[in-house]
């Protein structure tokens, strides 16, 4: 291989992983404040058609990322709605979030399939973009990439160094512990759920407005299922998902790549190696997890628990 | 507030009361919790809220807490009267509360929980936190080290950073709802150094007890509650005796000394020669027919590994143990239901009973046999053989349709020995098993077990002297996997002895 050609491929392998790094962000935020959604796939659908949407209508990819971030957090505030309030099954309720995200954004987007959308193009980051090797791979991206550097220290700082952060954690791990501190659990799982689902809907704008640049149908293609998966992977510690949305990113660049070089394996199975790759991630981080011990594993404790009320 | 100076002596006029409960009143259903209880905490005194389980002790205080309002009735804070909405606003008015159940973040370090909610702006700074807790725990003496994670701490350091919240948040009032059920009889003391350090400096302290040897230890007033009524409030001076206070208690005679009559022993049913294994260090013991052999010691040495192998979930390593005259193997490879060995396990709910389960499921869950045909449950046999149990066991509230979740702890621990015994075993474990009941129901345990060894050898596993003093006609103490001391509860020289053996100092 080139230089040239393994350049482009890291570029795109981090084109690739930003999608994934928002979803799985969000995800982090809201497992940590104790709420298994598995609705990403859906949330991400959805947002994306909302971001190409109001792109589309208005012009403006920053509007239109604005939209996909805010449809992002009111699809899991209907997560938030039916497990917090009205006590039901995570686990049902976000395999009903993907149904619906994933149904709605196909039947919404039909008459937009094939139409294109300014979105998010590349713009080089002076001098920075000049340094041999790392400038095209990190910095002769797109505004939203650049983002995405900023989102993990965002959200480790969110939880490490503020005192909503830790109330967030709280509550993920004993949310009576919390209630007893004074802290409002339940708003501060709606807070952690919502401002997950803005993340999950940045990552699902992404793929609409920087992506494609334009809407087909099934635009998501289980990247929110791969998030929920790299949740664990990554232990819930936001600097390791990023580790593994590159991973992510990569493989799916590479098997691009390949089909567009025209080799012998059917498409269909390189088109599996990036799903392949999430579940040899899983497999490694569990058997890891069992090997350090439980703590290594750090699953909120009270994740997928919800809180019932007193009395 | 003028006039309130830290004064501790309760015949001043000029000291304020710091709460006041004033006729109140809380009803869950069809249940009254508390019945119009009037009642004042003051400043620099301990006072001990005493009563037997389900009385509503912990119901009055979840309220004193801010976990839910009264009925009727009021709180009055330093002579204001506050209406709690929510536990934020009782700590903001100065009352904290340590739970029977820690409200603590396993994962979080013991600053992050000192802190949580207290952070005091929305940026978190580590240093300071871990500053602000190592001063705090120097001031009151309550030595911790605040970068530890709670979930690696000991009971008792777990309590401490519990006491380290409170006394941050700068609660004049501390309740805790029964400090010492979790601790060892060391922590225990440790603790009620820390209590009365803290009442020293001004602060009110409430516990809630059953226990009446340490509310006599620790209190300056007791308030007794009975049926969600105030039934008595006087200063622990006035009363002469446990004895005393537990008849003012349970409001009839109980009679704590309960009289052991010695019995003739039979044959020998365990036999246990140099057994060893992971946390276990050559232990021999044998226990016949007509004793009962408490094992006493601190809780984590070595006593839970002996209970299992003697139940045969683990196999003995090394050494010998031989149930009811067969080897270990023998005896688990072939085991009858009827005749043979029980097991009172410590944990009540989670080992003995199935929660959601109701009593009849409850009794075929160990005991099968006599109730099948075939592949098919007789459960209308059953069900009358569980309603002879709650008979009589007197098992409140006498129906067995109900989940084993509502009973309360002593009537669900007189049900599991009750279905225990009906397989009239000639070997019984029994685990700590009056641990969290009240009066009347270690009683009514006690009893049980005192009549049943007449059938059987009893193996009593218990961190409670007096229990083991009560109950045993031997006693043999654990420490590090080793019996320290193996000698009859009528030998006093030796009995006196029991602590050190505790301890680890050999005889």
């Amino acid at each position: 291989m080139s230089p040239d050609l393994i350049v482009a491929l890291l570029a795109a392998a981090v084109q690739g992983a930003a999608p994934i790094l928002f979803a799985t962000l969000g995800e982090i935020l809201s497992e940590k404040a104790g709420v298994l959604n598995l609705g990403v796939e859906g949330v991400m659908a959805i947002s994306a058609f909302a971001a190409f949407f109001v792109c589309l209508q208005t012009g403006s990819a920053t509007l239109g990322l604005l939209a996909g971030g805010l449809a992002g957090s009111l699809m899991c505030g209907l997560h938030s709605l039916v497990c917090q309030v009205f006590l039901g099954n995570q686990v049902v309720s976000g395999l009903a979030l993907t149904i619906f995200g994933v149904g709605l954004s196909n039947y919404l987007g039909t008459p937009y399939v094939g139409a294109g959308t300014v979105g998010f193009r590349q713009a080089s980051v002076p001098l920075l973009a000049q340094i041999p090797w790392l400038g095209p791979i990190l910095f002769q991206q797109d505004a939203m990439v650049y983002l995405g550097y900023l989102a993990p220290v965002a959200v480790w700082f969110l939880l490490n160094r503020t005192s909503l952060g830790l109330g967030l954690r709280a509550t993920g791990e004993m949310p009576a512990a919390a209630a007893a501190a004074g802290l409002n659990p339940q708003r501060l799982r709606a807070f952690g759920v919502m401002a997950g689902g803005f993340l999950c809907g940045l990552g699902g704008a992404y793929l609409s407005l920087a992506y494609t640049h334009m809407w087909t149908i099934g635009l998501s293609g289980g990247r929110g299922w791969v998030a929920v998966a790299l949740v664990i992977f990554a232990f819930w510690r936001p600097f390791r998902a990023v580790v593994g949305a590159l991973l992510f990113g990569g493989v799916m660049a590479f098997q691009l790549r390949l089909q567009a070089e025209g080799t012998n394996i059917p498409s269909s199975l390189l088109l599996m190696l990036p799903y392949l790759l999430t579940i040899l991630a899983l497999v490694f981080s569990a058997a890891r997890a069992h090997r350090a011990g439980r703590n290594a594993a750090a699953a909120p404790a009270a994740l997928g628990v919800n809180i019932e009320p007193e009395g | 507030m003028a006039g309130r100076e830290s004064r501790t002596d309760i015949g001043a006029a000029d000291v304020l009361p710091e709460v006041r409960l004033v006729g109140v009143t809380k009803r869950f259903g069809a249940v009254l919790a508390n019945d119009s209880i009037s009642l004042s905490i003051m400043p620099g005194r301990i006072m001990a809220l005493l009563g037997e389980n389900g009385a509503g002790k912990s119901t009055l205080m979840a309220m004193l807490a801010g976990c839910f309002k009264p009925d009727s009735g009021h709180i009055e804070v330093e002579g204001r009267r506050v209406d709690f909405a929510s536990p934020r606003e009782a700590i903001a008015a100065g009352i904290g509360m340590v739970y029977q159940h820690f409200m603590l973040v396993e994962n979080m370090t013991v600053a992050e929980n000192v802190l949580l909610g207290q952070e005091g702006g929305f940026l978190l700074d580590p240093a300071a936190m871990h500053a602000a807790v190592t001063e705090l725990s120097e001031r009151f003496a309550l030595p911790i080290d605040p970068g530890a994670r709670v979930g690696d701490l000991s009971m008792g350091e777990r309590q401490r950073v519990e006491i380290l919240k409170l006394l941050h948040r700068q609660s004049r009032v501390l309740i805790f709802d029964e400090p010492t059920a979790v601790l060892t009889p060391v922590e225990a003391e440790a603790l009620f150094a820390a209590l009365r350090a803290m009442s020293a400096q001004g602060k009110a302290i409430v516990f809630i007890s059953h226990k009446l040897e340490e509310v006599l230890a620790l209190a300056d007033e007791i308030a007794i509650l009975r049926r969600g009524r105030i039934e008595g409030e006087f200063l622990a001076a006035d009363v002469q005796s446990p004895a005393d206070l537990a008849r003012r208690m349970v409001g009839r005679d109980v009679v704590l000394e309960i009289g052991r009559e010695p019995m003739e022993t039979g044959e020998v049913v365990l036999d246990v020669r140099h057994l060893g294994g992971p946390g276990l260090d050559d232990v021999s013991l044998s226990l016949r027919r007509g004793e009962i052999l408490a094992m006493v010691g601190v809780a984590g040495n070595g006593q839970q590994q002996l209970v299992e192998t003697v139940c045969g979930l683990s196999r003995p390593r090394t050494g010998e143990v031989e149930l009811l005259g067969r080897s270990w193997d023998d005896f688990f490879h072939c085991r009858d239901w009827q005749g043979a060995l029980a097991w009172v396990p410590e944990d009540r709910t989670g080992l003995a009973t199935c929660g959601s389960l109701d009593l009849t499921d409850n009794l075929l869950l160990t005991t099968r046999q006599g109730f099948s045909k075939g592949m098919w449950l007789r459960r209308a046999r059953a069900r009358e053989v569980a309603r002879e149990i709650v008979r009589t066991h007197n098992v409140q509230p006498g129906r067995i349709d109900l989940p084993a979740w509502q009973l309360s702890g002593g009537n669900l621990q007189k049900f599991v020995l009750g279905r225990e015994l009906l397989r009239r075993p000639r070997l019984l474990v029994a685990e700590q098993p009056t641990q969290g009941l009240d009066i009347s129901a270690t009683e009514a345990v006690w009893r049980r077990l005192l009549t049943a060894r007449a059938d059987m050898g009893v193996l009593l596993v218990t961190g409670d002297l007096t229990e083991a003093l009560q109950l045993a006609d031997r006693v043999a103490v654990m420490f590090r996997g080793r019996i320290m001391g193996q000698f009859p509860t009528g030998d006093a020289a030796r009995v006196e002895r029991i602590g050190a053996l505790m301890a680890g100092l050999s005889e």
